[in-house]
């Protein structure tokens, strides 16, 4: 077997003209396009300088997740040193940069793939829970996420998954931040926790690793079945019908999945009105950020634009205060009188009459009741704001 | 009324609240003729009256003070809008003018000033035997003081005291602001909201700030919180009574008993305790002093108290604290800080960081379990017990951290 015969039709191997060589922006640098299968030859080859691991048992595999053809490391250094060059793989014309080459984490390239697609989801729809409304909602917001996670994935609608996951991003580029900041702090101050949590990963990685080979060998065991009842005896026309319909059915399997996310999809796309992702539930923003530094005057101050205050008025009233010892030592500060005076001569200026009746009627019960009138105050320039 | 017949009379304890003598009429005098109106115009405010009590489902007491009852109620319409109706009880003076003098300038003052540590004033309304009802804002979490006296059941932190002080200072300067004396401020007039928010309540004895030769009262404020310029009878003086006032409440805070507490309780005592703890005021260190009419110490001059001392008897508030505690019991009101100065110490921004309002200590069922029901978001119910975390884990749609996976 060649480890080109096989490429998977949908790679588009022309490159750079088809349909298909353009990546969307967003993901660019990340191959959208299903890869080609692992299965393509005998794990220890390498398919571009045909080194075997029997002949070098240091020998590394790496591969660069724009295209995940994997070759060995000392073709990545002779091929990419230089600077970005094209992907030495027959068909595949994908340029690639030495820096993107790494180890493969998984051994079923698909996985490596997927993963690889969900960190970049991740990155992007990076919501914490505290900020829905409630668990119902996070949960339809996880949901979403996964939708458009299986679409790339699968390769269901990638153009337009992937523009509407541009448009989100664009849209969201400082909650994203924000959020990405807060889990990196996380990170930092519950260091023991993650590590509990990475434990968890791992566990679940493993859970993952192993429900895969369970897979794959009983896909094998199937064909081994097969082929044991032909060589039994057992009539090949059976035996091919039963097999086919196993067949049958796990692409029909593949098929309805496939078909229902397509109506999940229309049916949210139609729910939310618009092509673009919107993400509903979610909490009115009224926490404050935690590091903003403290302002003691919580936000308010009261200063007046149409006047300054001057240390000195030429009036007697005045100037007798300031001379009086009974006033000095009493603290009686004349700024304050002349302050206020200022504010009531002033304060007529930055009232509109429509907001006055309007704030007026809000607040009817509170005057009319007991006939006062609310006093003139500099309260027009204050500015108020979330305490703490 | 325009002389005050008060003026002479040494306080009362307290404990008790004292009759301060009516202010100069001013503005009020409109207030005392809407309540003895000719009958036309009291029909309509009668109507009025009703429609607004018409409103509330009066609930059980929640306190009582000198001059007024304190109950829980709700709306009609809405029973989860709780509100506190403080019903003044009818004293002499609203038997001669109509209405009493302290629940005038508590609504007066609480109707200008709207901000988040000050009280709200929804509305007012009256009953037909001319009793006055104050619709308030509900603060179920008690007052400061009840915090500061239950040494056993809470503890808090320099940074739970940074938060509230901060709270309190907003509040005090926002008043001064608008021209507002509170006059007023201790620890049992600080009332906390149900998220923590510490709220400066009960004006009744609130005034706004004088014109120059306009007398105002020395006997006011209660007496352990009053600032020595009162006690030497100055009847012109300013926004540094409250600070003063400020100043004892964030003392108590730090040593959790009352910085000057003179017994007996009397304006002798409090001099000599306010001599020995700060110093004694002198001409040297308060120009003008021995001019005031009351003005009199006892005994041998005490030296200003030493930076080191303070130090050592507020160590727990750190040193940049120590330096503005020491600037707000400053003995001259023109050398204390504005309130505007105190919110421009660097005592704010420095570290540690002010609480935040759920991670304040609170009242009543101990601090962790009222911490717990407090973290809660609004109309949520408790999460099903124990296994909380992991209860969750199973309804929450599967999220694998991929980010975690790979370094
Ligand atoms: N808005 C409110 N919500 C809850 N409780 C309140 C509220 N206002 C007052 N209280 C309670 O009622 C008590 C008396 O209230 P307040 O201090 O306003 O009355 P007062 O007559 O001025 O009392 P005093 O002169 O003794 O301080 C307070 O100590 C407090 O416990
Ligand atoms: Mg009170
Ligand atoms: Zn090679
Ligand atoms: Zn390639």
């Amino acid at each position: 077997m060649s480890p080109v015969s096989k490429r998977d039709p949908r790679l588009g191997g022309g490159g750079g003209g088809g349909p298909d060589g353009e990546l969307h922006t967003v993901m660019r640098g990340l191959s959208l396009q299903a890869p080609m299968p692992t299965d393509t030859g005998p794990a220890e080859v390498c398919p571009v300088c045909k080194s075997s691991r029997y002949l070098n048992s240091s020998l590394r595999f790496l591969v660069n997740p724009e295209c995940y053809h994997k070759m060995c490391e000392s073709c990545v250094d002779r091929i990419f040193s230089h600077g970005p060059a094209q992907c030495p793989i027959p068909g595949c014309r994908r340029t690639l940069r030495k820096h993107r080459f790494r180890e493969q984490t998984f051994e079923d390239i698909q996985v490596e793939r997927e993963v690889d697609i969900r960190k970049k989801v991740q990155a992007v729809f990076n919501k914490r829970e505290e900020e829905f409304e409630g668990l119902r909602e996070y949960n339809d917001y996880l949901n979403d996420v996964e939708d458009i996670t299986f679409n790339l994935v699968n390769n269901i609608d990638v153009e337009e998954t992937g523009r509407r996951f541009e448009a989100y991003q664009k849209a969201n580029e400082k909650e994203i931040e924000e959020n990405a900041q807060l889990a990196q702090q996380e990170k930092v101050s519950f260091s023991a926790m993650q590590k509990a949590e990475r434990q968890q990963a791992r566990e679940r990685r493993d859970a993952a690793r192993r429900e895969e080979n369970d897979e794959r060998r009983e896909v094998e065991e199937n064909k081994r079945d097969v082929l044991n009842r032909l060589a039994s005896g057992a009539d090949a026309e059976t035996v091919a019908k039963e097999g086919q319909q196993v067949q049958l059915k796990k692409r029909m399997d593949r098929q309805a999945a496939t078909e229902r996310q397509r109506q999940l999809q229309a049916a949210s796309d139609s729910r939310n009105g618009s092509s673009n992702f919107v993400v509903k539930g979610l909490k009115a923003k009224q926490k404050a950020e935690p590091e903003a530094p403290i302002d003691p005057f919580g936000g308010i101050r009261i200063a007046s634009k149409y006047f300054t205050l001057q240390d000195h008025y030429v009036w007697e009233g005045i100037q007798d205060t300031q001379k009086d010892v009974k006033h000095i030592a009493g603290g009686y500060d004349v700024r304050d009188y002349t302050h206020r005076s200022l504010c009531a001569a002033f304060s007529g200026l930055g009232v509109f009459i429509a907001d006055e009746m309007t704030e007026r009627d809000r607040a009817t019960q509170d005057s009319e009741a007991i006939g006062t009138v609310r006093a003139d105050i500099g309260l027009k320039d204050s500015l108020m704001a979330d305490p703490l | 009324m325009a002389t005050s017949p008060a003026l002479d009379v040494p306080a009362e304890p307290p404990a008790k609240r004292r009759k301060v003598s009516p202010e100069p009429p001013g503005r009020n005098d409109t207030l005392a003729a809407t309540a003895a109106s000719p009958p036309a115009v009291a029909d309509l405010a009668e109507q009025l009256d009703e429609q607004e009590r018409k409103k509330y489902v009066k609930g059980k007491k929640i306190g009582s003070g000198q001059y007024a009852d304190v109950f829980s109620a709700h709306l009609v319409t809405n029973p989860t809008k709780l509100v506190a109706i403080k019903k003044i009880k009818v004293g002499p003076e609203v038997k001669e003018f109509g209405i009493s003098y302290d629940s005038l300038r508590e609504i007066k003052f609480l109707q200008e000033l709207d901000h988040p540590n000050i009280i709200k004033l929804h509305s007012v309304f009256s009953t037909k035997n001319q009793n006055l009802n104050l619709v308030l804002e509900h603060l179920p979490q008690g007052d400061l003081l009840k915090l500061i006296q239950d040494s056993q059941g809470i503890t808090y932190t320099p940074a739970d005291i940074k938060s509230w002080m901060l709270m309190l200072c907003r509040a005090v300067y926002f008043c001064h602001a608008n021209s507002v004396l509170h006059r007023d401020i201790k620890p049992n007039n600080l009332l906390i909201a149900a998220n923590g928010e510490i709220k400066l309540a009960d004006f009744g004895l609130a005034r706004a700030m004088a014109d120059p030769f306009q007398p105002m009262t020395y006997n006011t404020i209660t007496i352990w919180y009053r600032p020595p310029e009162l006690f030497f009878q100055a009847q012109h003086y300013g926004g540094a009574v409250d600070v003063w006032s400020v100043g004892c409440v964030f003392a108590e805070l730090i040593a959790r008993e009352v910085m000057f507490r003179a017994w007996p309780e009397n304006e002798i005592n409090m001099v000599k305790i306010i001599c020995e703890k700060v110093g004694t005021p002198t001409e040297d260190n308060w120009p003008g002093v021995s001019k005031l009419r009351g003005y009199v110490t006892p005994g041998d001059v005490v030296p200003l108290r030493p930076r080191e001392e303070w130090l050592a008897n507020f160590r727990a508030i750190g040193d940049i604290g120590v330096d503005l505690l020491i600037k707000m019991l400053t003995l001259d009101p023109r050398q204390r800080l504005t309130a505007e100065g105190v919110l421009r110490h660097e005592f704010w921004t420095a570290n540690p960081r002010p609480s935040r309002l759920e991670d304040l200590p609170r009242k009543g069922g101990g601090v962790e379990a009222m911490g717990e029901s407090l973290k809660q978001r609004g109309g949520e119910l408790p999460r099903d017990g124990g296994g909380a975390a992991n209860g969750r884990a199973d309804r929450v749609a599967r999220k694998i951290d991929f980010g975690n996976m790979k370094k």
